[in-house]
């Protein structure tokens, strides 16, 4: 009787443990979108438990119904705008983050646009908030550059 | 691989989440040039950063779909710079960069001749300039050697060399110390930051003279410059371009039934086509539009869409793109734009001046590039 070859993808799946401790599956063909977990499954075997330090119980779930998706070739656009339609800037930082974490390329473009756009057109005040951005203008310098290029700040919103 | 500190799993608690460079660099590539010209104001690392000409040619070869703008400029004089794809009758978004750089004058001798990757070239008081609407950032070049009137120049024209990550401005004039007709063909390069002739290796001199009674600027398409011209050693039209690659000359013919003047044509870029367009006032009055299915296949040439001139406000036909929906954008010749659709049909048109008239109109691209050795302003 032939054996059923051990590396079949098909229906295995993987268990990802999150930095906070809860445990995930993820079918296998899904977990080789994401290089950081592949390379841990190539390193540790595909029957022990993957741990994720830097995921946390939060994100990964949404990081699987992405590339849930991917597998089936499902992804349209319609399917990414609903991805991150409920989702505030931060929490789209932190899938981002964990995106490029897991060294997930896909999901790792489509966010770094979605972010863009989501701060295409705040002020400079929101975007040094967001990233965490000091300030080292004097105010002086600060309010020249303003006016040198007060064009770029026509219809921005300077509290928002 | 890149690490990032990602503390908390308490999701009460949003600490501030610090990226690493290289991460905040992939978000800053995919904004728009006015964002990001704004966020320089936002520290002095990120004013470094998005200034550096590796940052800004990264960033513009990311974009396949590039925004383009419209810019023009009107006898009073005002200089406005408009949204492509917006509505024509949308002032939310129009700019009005300036040109103070230039002495202060009317700008009724100003010629725009050409556009690429973001920067126009403006000739004023037998000056060149190369100049970047969106930064600010501009360069004077000297005038070609044989071609220094710049209104004799029949065959101008400036484009991109990609394989050399070069600017060139091309041009091809009588001669003017001959009596009889000699070509030169001259090109300037922005690295070499000379003009340098080209030899006619078939003859003494090329044979190409300008088709039209006016200067026509070059259409840039596929890394090469076009021109109307007429051949008088085979006395035919032909199209003749400056492959800005290998700095040659080649001939493309014009289509087979295409019984126009060439006064009456024009050249320019129909979506992912070369295309000619032509008036045809006498028997017709008809606008046509042919597109060159296949690059540089003569036989591809088709019809693509014929307008009735009853059908223009103003009778006066000159394209100058398309939209990303097919949609055409002309001036209206005197204070204005059109825009049709891709059946020819009319949807809007805006005038922008009352007791003036637009004066130049050129399509360009936004970009953050700037030029070897040029003046940075943005």
């Amino acid at each position: 009787m032939a054996q059923e070859a051990s590396s079949s993808t098909s229906s295995k799946t993987i268990s990802l443990k999150t930095g906070d401790g809860e445990i995930f599956e993820i079918e296998a063909s899904a977990a080789k979108q994401m290089k950081t977990v592949q390379r841990l499954i190539d390193d540790l075997g595909d029957d022990i438990t993957i741990p994720l330090h830097n995921v946390f119980s939060k994100e990964l779930p949404k990081i699987i119904e992405y590339y849930k998706k991917d597998i089936t070739g499902e992804i349209t656009k319609d399917f990414e705008a609903e991805f991150v339609k409920d989702l505030n800037d931060d929490e789209v930082k932190v899938l981002f983050l964990a995106a490029n974490y897991l060294d997930a390329n896909k999901l790792f473009e489509f966010l770094s646009q979605n972010i863009a756009d989501r701060l295409e057109s705040k002020s400079v005040e929101y975007v040094r908030k967001y990233f965490g951005v000091e300030n080292d203008f004097t105010p002086e310098e600060e309010s020249k550059l303003r006016e040198e290029r007060a064009w770029s700040f026509r219809g921005i919103k300077e509290d928002e | 691989m890149r690490n990032n500190i990602a503390k908390g799993g308490n999701s009460m608690e949003m600490k501030i989440l610090y990226l690493p460079h290289e991460l905040i660099i992939q978000i800053l590539l995919r904004l728009p040039v006015k964002s990001l010209i704004r966020f320089k104001c936002i520290c002095k690392s990120w004013f470094s950063l998005i200034s550096d000409p590796r940052f800004a040619k990264t960033h513009f070869e990311l974009t396949t779909a590039h925004t383009d703008r419209i810019l023009f400029i009107t006898s009073t004089p005002e200089i406005r710079s408009i949204d492509l794809e917006a509505s024509l009758n949308d002032d939310s978004a129009f700019t009005s960069p300036n040109l103070n750089f230039l002495l202060p004058r009317s700008y009724s001798d100003l010629e725009i001749k050409g556009s690429c990757r973001g920067f126009i070239v403006l000739c004023c008081s037998s000056n060149i300039y190369l100049w970047n609407p969106s930064t600010g950032v501009h360069k004077q070049i000297p005038l070609p050697p044989f071609g220094s009137n710049l209104d004799a120049n029949y065959f101008f024209g400036f484009g991109y060399d990609h394989s050399k990550d070069d600017y060139l401005v091309v041009s091809m004039c009588d001669d003017p110390n001959s009596a009889t007709f000699l070509s030169h063909l001259e090109f300037f390069s922005l690295r070499a930051n000379t003009w340098k002739e080209i030899e006619c290796t078939t003859s003494t001199h090329f044979p190409y003279m300008n088709a039209c009674d006016d200067p026509r600027v070059g259409c840039l398409f596929n890394g090469a410059i076009y021109w109307m011209a007429f051949r008088h050693d085979i006395s035919r039209n032909v199209i003749v371009g400056f492959d800005l690659m290998e700095r040659k000359l080649l001939d493309l013919q014009f289509p087979d039934d295409f019984d126009h003047e060439p006064t009456n044509c024009g050249l320019w870029v129909y979506g992912e086509f070369l295309s000619l367009w032509a008036i045809d006032y006498y028997e017709n009055d008809t606008v046509e539009i042919w597109v060159m299915k296949e690059y540089k296949v003569n036989s591809s040439w088709a019809k693509t869409l014929v307008l009735s001139i009853d059908d223009i406000p103003t009778q006066y036909f000159s394209p100058l793109c398309s939209t990303k929906s097919g949609d055409i954008i002309e001036t209206d010749g005197v204070t204005g734009l059109v825009k049709y659709n891709n059946k020819g049909q009319l949807l809007e048109h805006r005038s922008y001046c009352n007791n003036a008239s637009i004066s130049e109109v050129a399509l360009y691209s936004e970009s953050l590039l700037s030029l070897p050795d040029a003046n940075e302003q943005a």
